[in-house]
């Protein structure tokens, strides 16, 4: 990777035009946006001098994910249906997939509807309502390989997420968790 | 005893790598593909050793930095493991590893955040665009014979597993493993002891 002063940019293709890359941010990976299909403006933020290796930006047409300065992901997965947001000196390791969305309806009558709206015959077919709700992300949290972080979860500043673990409620900044499902490691 | 020569491409590989000069491969050792070594960053002349009738798939990264080492035991069955190694990691002989298994002797980073944040501060100037803890915590990892890991596995740094064990899958093991033992869980505890009147030594 070239390490002189640029703007920000994807090595392996042409940026969606709703993405808006700091400087010296570098994204790379030939698939990073095969399932990017947000059609807000911005859909996707990335602050200066962040690094994307191998990231999926897995982004949904009604959603947005900001990422701030001097982040670190490596082959990090984000599904996001409304909105991720990651803050500044974050890091997150191989493989951990952030998800802000249920992906379908729990109640099964609601199954058989989203299957059939998913299916080849469903194009038109509404897919009904889903659970979503916001993952945040605060400054300076450490997040290892292997880790799965659910929707609605706000992780606090400072806080280090063993890696493996599957948060599924909050966590206090500066906290140290781990384990499925993620609890506090004694202080 | 002979070995894939420095150099040689692969005629199956999708990638257009050869077999790095500090990679000692038996010549009758599986190799899918040399995407498997884009990350390797050791400077040990002998940083990985493959042996004979031993076997990485598509899903194995050598994700080595400048010191570390990583031996892989005759026979041993590598499906997809990520080796995010500082020091060195030991895989003996006859082990079957499965598929998103994370073995790292390193963290990669400071527990401190001031300390991470000066860390993430020299990324963008460094040449391969890499994090670096300096001075590392590194531990090594030891995977003794005939263990089997599950997919989804993470072993921490400094863990060993002893000889003919069982870790289940998506566990994750932060501390050492018996032998004949099966773990599972996260984080991994012990679930039972195994019969071993009929194993041969390893």
């Amino acid at each position: 990777m070239r390490n002189d002063h640029h703007p920000g940019l994807w090595m392996d293709g042409e940026l969606p035009p709703n993405c808006r890359l700091g400087e010296r941010t570098v994204v790379t990976g030939a698939t990073a946006f095969k399932r990017f299909h947000s059609r807000r403006d911005p859909g996707l933020t990335i602050g200066a001098n962040s690094t994307m290796d191998g990231v999926q930006f897995a982004i949904g047409a009604e959603a947005t994910v900001s990422i701030g300065d001097f982040c670190y992901l490596t082959n990090a997965v984000l599904l996001a249906e409304l909105e991720i947001s990651i803050g500044r000196y974050v890091i997150i390791g191989w493989n951990t997939t952030i998800a802000d969305t249920d992906f379908h309806p729990l109640a099964p009558a609601l199954r058989i509807q989203d299957a059939r709206a998913l299916s080849p015959l469903g194009r038109g077919m509404a897919r009904p309502t889903i659970a979503r709700a916001p993952v945040v992300i605060e400054d300076d949290v450490w997040i290892g390989p292997s880790c799965t972080i659910l929707k609605g979860v706000r992780i606090g500043r400072g806080a280090f997420i063993e890696p493996g673990s599957v948060v599924t409620r909050d966590v206090e900044p500066g906290a140290h968790v781990l384990g499925n499902p993620a609890r506090e490691v004694a202080r | 005893m002979s070995r894939l020569l420095p150099g040689t491409t692969l005629d199956w590989d999708w990638y257009p790598g050869t077999i790095p000069a500090n990679a000692w491969i038996d010549e009758t050792a599986y190799i899918e593909t040399t995407f498997s070594f884009h990350l390797l960053r050791s400077q040990d002349p002998d940083a990985v050793h493959i042996g004979r009738g031993a076997a990485t798939y598509l899903g194995t990264m050598f994700d080595l930095g400048p010191r570390a080492r990583v031996r892989i035991g005759d026979f041993a069955f590598v499906h997809g493991v990520w080796f995010i190694s500082d020091s060195s990691i030991h895989i003996g002989d006859h082990s079957m590893l499965s598929w998103n298994v994370v073995l790292m002797d390193t963290y990669r980073a400071s527990r401190d955040p001031v300390e991470r944040r000066r860390e993430l501060e020299r990324v963008p100037a460094s040449d391969d665009r890499r994090l670096r803890h300096d001075p590392p915590t590194d531990r090594a990892i030891t995977i003794g014979a005939n263990v089997w890991v599950g997919f989804d596995v993470v072993v921490m740094p400094g863990v060993t597993i002893g000889d003919g064990s069982i870790v289940g899958a998506k566990s994750v093991v932060y501390g050492d493993v018996e032998p004949f033992t099966v773990v599972a869980g996260n984080p991994a505890r012990l679930v039972r002891h195994l019969e071993n009147s009929d194993v041969a030594d390893g």
